[in-house]
């Protein structure tokens, strides 16, 4: 209860001491440059040249999704979403793999770096827009919405955790083993994954980012893909939405 | 349009809807969507249960505080370096789908991720803070062993919302582990 008790503007400077009580000063100064230079710059423009040599670019994907290549960017904001003709609401590393399939194309694994990069890419067509998802929009994203706050709030596992039980408000910066509970709204994280993970040296997705929290508290990790997943990332999106946190791909993370 | 025209229309109208279906993929299932709806179920957790401390808990045995005190400060068997104390594992093998074992690390409590208590490094503030639990609440009886064991074996009793760990209804421990944590945290500690 004297959790309830902390005014939120102390939360606040809690959050950023704990921030940097988990990074050495090393740590620190390297997280500033890379600021300016995010390794993971390199991941997106590969994903853009694979998305041009391969499925024939932006011009594609728009005619895909069909919409124009202006109304793109907002479009893209807007994933995951419902899809007719694929029958499901899905995200974009999947409209990427259906293209592929329609193409006659390889169809790249949806944890392949590859389809990393091109996620990141696409996804960064979106950047400085703010999630356009509307869970009321129709029935399918409404029901995704609905499965991925349970999936959210469903304790399980090793430890009997659940997202909820590091990530509710209440809790939030506070410190579990040095690291401080970030507020998965106002850090954005929708909108900020895929991001270069530092600790991880790679470019990471946000559903690769949620399979690293289940594995952490020994929750079965479920796999990229599964509605369970795409339902925790309209989730997970929604919040960055209500934050009004802008997509800014890639993003760069500890 | 003259009749040899409009055959030719019809005829090459056929040839391109032929084509388009034979080449129209069914996007339906142009992509993957794994299950995860099973794994889930079999990862649920069970409801809160009750559990009575058993008399055959030692509390003031050295050998239990001293494990107790391993699985408190330890994440899994994995990430120990150095032995852990005497009757603990660090791995346990498992046979897998194809008869082969395969070594996996034993999980422990890892409570110092949320709790400080006396000797703690790195320490969360999650939970509450453990230092000198007995003089404070043992001693002044606002809790006893049977509260501890509970607390730590199912939060959830007295706490539906609790953000702690569950430690037996999930099978992480066993009832002699337990006892083991029970006896570190009602210890006395330099
Ligand atoms: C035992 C505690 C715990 C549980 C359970 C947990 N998380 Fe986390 N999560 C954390 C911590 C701590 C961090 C911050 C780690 C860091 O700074 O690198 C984090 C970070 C994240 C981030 C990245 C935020 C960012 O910086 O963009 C996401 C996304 C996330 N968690 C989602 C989830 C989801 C989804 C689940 C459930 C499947 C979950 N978490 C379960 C502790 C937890
Ligand atoms: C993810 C966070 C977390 C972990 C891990 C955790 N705890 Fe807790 N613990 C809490 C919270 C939060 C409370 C207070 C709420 C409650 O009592 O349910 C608590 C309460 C307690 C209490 C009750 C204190 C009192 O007298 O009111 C004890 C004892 C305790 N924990 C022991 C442990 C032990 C032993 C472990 C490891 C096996 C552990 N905890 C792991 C978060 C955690």
């Amino acid at each position: 209860m004297r959790k309830l008790l902390l005014p939120l503007a102390l939360m606040v400077t809690v959050a950023t001491a704990g921030e940097q009580f988990a990074m050495s000063d090393a740590d620190r100064a390297m997280y500033t440059e890379m600021l300016e230079n995010n390794p993971a710059d390199i991941f997106v423009e590969e994903g853009g040249e694979l998305l041009e040599e391969t499925l024939g670019g932006e011009e594609a994907l728009a005619k895909f999704l069909g919409v124009s290549e202006k109304e793109l960017p907002k479009y893209i904001a807007g994933f995951p979403r419902y899809i007719k003709k694929m029958g499901n609401v899905v995200g974009i590393d999947q409209v990427l793999q259906a293209m592929q399939t329609e193409q006659g194309k390889e169809r790249y694994k949806l944890k392949n770096a590859k389809m990393f990069s091109m996620l990141a890419y696409v996804k960064s067509l979106a950047n400085e827009e703010q999630f356009t998802i509307n869970i009321k929009a129709d029935e399918h994203i409404k029901a995704s919405y609905d499965l991925g706050e349970k999936t959210f709030k469903t304790a399980r596992g090793g430890r009997g955790l659940s997202c909820l039980s590091c990530h509710s408000a209440d809790i939030i910066g506070m410190v579990l083993r040095t690291q401080p509970l970030p507020d998965l709204g106002k850090v954005g994280a929708g909108a900020t994954w895929p991001a270069y993970r530092m600790t991880k040296s790679s470019l990471r997705t946000l559903q690769r980012r949620f399979q690293g929290c289940m594995k952490n508290a020994l929750l079965k990790v479920i796999p990229i893909g599964s509605k369970e997943m795409v339902g925790l990332e309209v989730y997970i999106s929604t919040l960055a939405q209500k934050e009004k946190q802008p997509i800014a791909i890639p993003g760069l993370k500890r | 349009m003259n009749r040899s025209m409009k055959q030719f229309t019809l005829v090459s109208l056929a040839i391109v809807s032929a084509t388009v279906t034979i080449f129209a993929t069914d996007l339906t299932k142009a992509y993957d969507m794994p299950d995860a709806s099973k794994l889930i179920e079999k990862d649920l957790l069970a409801e809160a249960t009750k559990f009575t401390m058993p008399k055959s808990c030692k509390l003031d045995d050295l050998e239990a505080i001293k494990r107790g005190s391993f699985f408190f400060h330890n994440l899994n068997g994995k990430k120990v370096k150095g032995d852990a104390p005497k009757g603990v594992v660090k791995f346990t093998e498992k046979k897998t789908k194809d008869g082969k074992v395969k070594k996996v690390a034993k999980q422990y409590g890892n409570c110092v991720a949320c709790h400080n208590i006396e000797g703690a490094k790195g320490a969360g503030n999650i939970g509450p803070d453990l230092t000198g639990y007995k003089a404070m609440f043992v001693d002044t009886k606002v809790r006893d062993a049977q509260f501890v064991y509970q607390k730590i074996a199912d939060p959830r009793v007295d706490n539906k919302e609790t953000h702690m760990t569950v430690n037996l209804t999930t099978k992480l421990f066993n009832e002699s582990e337990i006892c083991d944590l029970t006896a570190y945290v009602m210890s006395v500690k330099k």
